[in-house]
């Protein structure tokens, strides 16, 4: 069947049908969750929390060739979930989309960036849950923009199936589940870090020899 | 003959059928009832740190609406507790054994926030329920004339739950209760679809629910 034998509105109604066939197929999910405040202490320091453009827009899309296409926008809750968690675990925070001049405007610098998304569906696994994976790289720096450490920070989010409940929902569900699961390793991980845990220590003397001599 | 034989055979299965059985063992470090204190509220948790399943959310919901006895026991919901004391409940991060639950409270910001709410004791619960690979065979049709079904199929249901008692005033355990809830469901088809669905959860919440309740003596005046 050759394409350009039709007339030019007749193919245009066919692109249309086609378009509407294949997106009729995909599931199309925009990750939507609230994420709550947490019970920390917050660090009397100065916090930069790096988001760029293709962190506040990302959007994963399925490579499986043996499943139905999955498109998710993450990029929105994601913004919110770290922006949410940063506040809540540090003094003072601003939230940048580039990385600042290391002038000591700030005590640590947090770049996040997405590095993996890997989901599992019940037609795959032949379990009655949706699981997904996340797993991001936090680049931290010191004021300066030395580099203290990049950390990888992976998060693991579940839902069984339900009766009547659509795949789309199901998704968000576990999306935001493994989002809070990221929040929750990065609230109880972030200190373990061995290079942050140094820098914390020397941060800690610096400020209070700096507190025993003002001057 | 055999129309006579065919409602012989539906009117057993629904009396056999659609039946749940449960099963529900019970220990209690004493048989004195624990105190409740007006101004103090237990809470029910689900167990999710399992990669193969979670305790539903929804099932705890039924458990602490069946422990509340329409107000006389205060429950807290389940999210509300996990959203106020984030990360520290979470799948990840939840202690599950007295001892990690020690050093939790030991944390000044959690330790004060259970004691503010009143939170005297947390129970926690894990299981679920499994539905086992479905029998038999329907097949509906639908035409300009009309529709309907034919066939039958059925599935069985299984519930299994412990639920555990923690005191964390005292910080030990005082009790734990099991279910068991097994049944079969069936839908069977002449025309219109007959569903026939055992409430195998229901029970078990029903049954775990109740026995919980037997635990707790309430007391309406302050501390």
């Amino acid at each position: 069947m050759n394409f350009c034998l039709y007339s030019y509105p007749k193919r245009i109604l066919l692109a249309l049908l086609a378009t509407l066939l294949l997106s009729a197929c995909t599931t199309n999910v925009t990750v939507n969750g609230e994420y709550p405040t947490a019970l920390v202490s917050k660090q009397p320091l100065k916090v930069g929390l790096v988001l760029n453009e293709s962190f506040r827009g990302y959007r994963f899309e399925s490579e499986e060739s043996q499943r139905e296409p999955v498109v998710m926008a993450l990029g929105e809750s994601q913004v919110k979930l770290f922006d949410r968690v940063v506040t809540d675990m540090f003094q003072s925070t601003s939230t940048l989309s580039a990385m600042p001049a290391g002038n000591g405007q700030f005590d640590l610098i947090i770049a996040l960036e997405v590095a993996e998304v890997q989901l599992a569906i019940p037609t795959e696994t032949q379990l009655n849950v949706y699981e997904v994976w996340l797993k991001y790289n936090l680049k931290i720096y010191d004021g300066k923009g030395q580099a203290i450490t990049a950390w990888q920070m992976s998060s693991y989010g579940k839902t069984q199936t339900r009766l009547l409940k659509s795949s789309e929902s199901a998704l968000n569900q576990a999306t935001v589940s493994a989002l809070r699961d990221a929040g929750a390793r990065m609230i109880t991980g972030f200190q373990r870090v061995p290079e942050i845990r140094q820098w914390f220590a020397a941060h800690q003397t610096g400020t209070q020899l700096s507190q025993r001599n003002p001057q | 003959m055999n129309r006579i034989a065919l409602v012989s055979a539906i009117t057993l299965l629904l009396l056999t059928g659609c039946g749940t059985s449960t099963s529900i063992d019970e220990f209690r470090v004493s048989t004195k009832e624990l105190e409740l204190k007006g101004n103090e509220q237990i809470v029910v948790m689900g167990r999710r740190h399992s990669g193969e399943y979670e305790t539903e959310p929804g099932f705890i919901d039924c458990i602490g609406d069946k422990l509340a006895n329409n107000g006389l026991i205060k429950v807290m919901p389940e999210q509300e507790f996990l959203d106020g004391f984030y990360p520290w409940f979470e799948p990840r991060t939840a202690p599950l054994g007295l001892k990690r639950m020690g050093a939790a409270l030991n944390n000044p910001l959690i330790g004060n926030r259970i004691r503010q709410l009143g939170i005297r004791y947390m129970i926690w619960v894990d299981g679920k329920t499994e539905t086992s690979e479905k029998t038999g065979a329907m097949s509906c049709a639908l035409s300009p004339a009309g529709g309907g079904c034919f066939g039958f199929t059925s599935w069985d249901k299984y519930s299994n739950y412990e639920a555990i008692i923690w005191d964390l005033k005292q910080l030990d355990e005082k009790g734990r209760v099991t279910v068991d809830s097994k049944g079969s469901s069936y839908v069977f088809a002449v025309g219109a679809p007959i569903p026939l669905i055992a409430q195998v959860q229901s029970g078990a919440c029903e049954g775990i629910g109740k026995r919980l309740q037997g635990f707790f003596i309430t007391q309406n005046t302050g501390p």
